[in-house]
């Protein structure tokens, strides 16, 4: 049962679309008691300030990085990846959840970075990650869709970066992030999730 | 960045998609769901739903954005179309799209557009601006159901709230009559965040590409699969 997290914000019914076309089983979760020992997802569309005041309140903040650390898997997407990092720019400034060594900030120039990029992932690159699911189809191949404003910087981390220096993701362990959206990125999108959950 | 293309499906109060022509007439092309999910097969780069109220009132989106939500596509979608203080929360509550379209609040809503901001990210909000060029520059309000002169601070104010902007020329919207870059003389917003839309031809497409614009954003041509998506990318 994948845990979307919802706190009023984010595009959680396109991830909801996204899990039951591969017929996924999923809930949101609103509250720390209803949080299972599953995957969680932490959606993208919303502003980071916002985003982390409503997680606060409600606890899901302390939540998420206890979990974290204990080995839950967690993904994140777009806005949901710039949080897992300590700080992010947006909104004057906000205190993110530090699961990730490293920072959000604009894209320089305040440049916005929309639309689709060419996405070429093989699976047994991760072959020791023992959270990757291990399953016949090992590769990945198509394009990808972004809309963001700012772009997350991983201190040490060997992160996946486009041509243009964008961080498009990151897998360690049990953390995965995606810059771009995958539950609006038709097939690759679609075939993505089915190696992650 | 890629050069996008993506389509524009304008939905009446029935919840039919329909084409308008000129922005006068109009022709009801099919249930919306069908549209869209015809849209996704087909991989459109991104989708424009748009309820066009013109001056018909504002509040009689949501029960159309309700039924949007259950449509289940894989394409970015951008919703717009009577997005206003009453009803903001409620559409926000539970998004399925990644982009909010707002027209008349560009004009005068600047608490409304903060709230859609703060709510959804700077990234999200795309101003719609229709277009006639008569005597310099005239876009569209749609709460009057009229064109406006474009006054420069206007353009500081789009800059200011809105990611990117989607440039409508009314008056070939919906036929191939070649859209009036004229237009781009009195653009004030950096040309890489602007897409294009109404009387589009496959040399527009081009000229678009070249100029280094966002993107296009084609109408019922897509749907007629008189455009090979691919072939223009």
């Amino acid at each position: 049962m994948v845990n979307i997290i919802d706190v009023g914000l984010g595009n959680i019914r396109s991830i909801e679309h996204w899990l039951g076309r591969s017929n996924l089983l999923y809930k949101r979760v609103s509250d720390v008691s209803s949080i299972t020992n599953d995957v969680i997802i932490i959606p993208g569309v919303a502003s980071a300030g916002e985003y982390m005041r409503r997680l606060k309140e409600r606890n899901l903040d302390k939540e998420i990085i206890v979990r974290s650390g204990q080995g839950q898997k967690i993904i994140g997407i777009c806005l949901g990846f710039q949080i897992l990092t300590e700080y992010s720019e947006e909104d004057g400034g906000t205190e993110c959840l530090g699961i990730l060594k490293g920072f959000t900030k604009y894209i320089d120039g305040y440049k916005t970075h929309n639309g689709w990029s060419a996405f070429d992932f093989d699976s047994r690159k991760l072959s020791k990650n023992l959270h990757f699911k291990k399953q016949r189809k090992k590769i990945v191949s198509g394009r990808v869709y972004f809309n963001h404003e700012l772009e997350v910087e991983l201190e040490g981390a060997h992160a996946a970066k486009l041509d243009n220096g964008i961080t498009s993701f990151f897998i360690q362990d049990n953390i995965f992030g995606f810059q771009f959206h995958p539950e609006k990125s038709q097939n690759t999108g679609q075939e993505l999730l089915e190696l992650i959950i | 960045m890629s050069f996008r293309i993506g389509a524009t499906v304008l939905i009446d109060l029935n919840g039919n998609a329909v084409q308008s022509y000129g922005f006068k007439k109009k022709r009801i092309l099919g249930n919306v769901q069908k549209v869209l999910k015809f849209l996704d097969a087909y991989e459109v780069d991104e989708i424009h739903a748009i309820v066009p109220l013109k001056g018909e009132g504002d509040d009689k989106s949501s029960d159309i954005f309700s039924r949007l939500s259950e449509i289940p596509i894989s394409t970015p979608l951008g919703i717009g179309g009577g997005i206003t203080e009453r009803n903001i929360g409620e559409i926000t509550k539970d998004p399925f799209f990644e982009r909010c379209i707002f027209n008349s609040a560009i004009f005068n809503n600047p608490e409304l557009l903060q709230k859609a901001k703060s709510i959804m990210g700077h990234q999200s909000m795309v101003a719609s601006v229709p277009f006639i060029v008569d005597d310099g520059l005239k876009i569209y309000h749609s709460k009057t159901n009229s064109f406006k002169t474009m006054k420069d601070e206007l353009w500081k104010e789009i800059e200011s709230n809105f990611n990117e902007v989607l440039l409508l020329d009314a008056s070939a919207e919906g036929d191939k009559k070649e859209f009036n870059f004229e237009v781009f003389e009195y653009i004030k917003f950096p040309i890489d965040r602007v897409l294009i839309s109404g009387g589009l031809t496959k040399f527009d497409i081009n000229k678009a590409k070249k100029m280094g614009l966002a993107g296009v954003s084609i109408d019922n041509f897509a749907l007629h699969s008189e455009y090979s998506i691919r072939a223009l990318r």
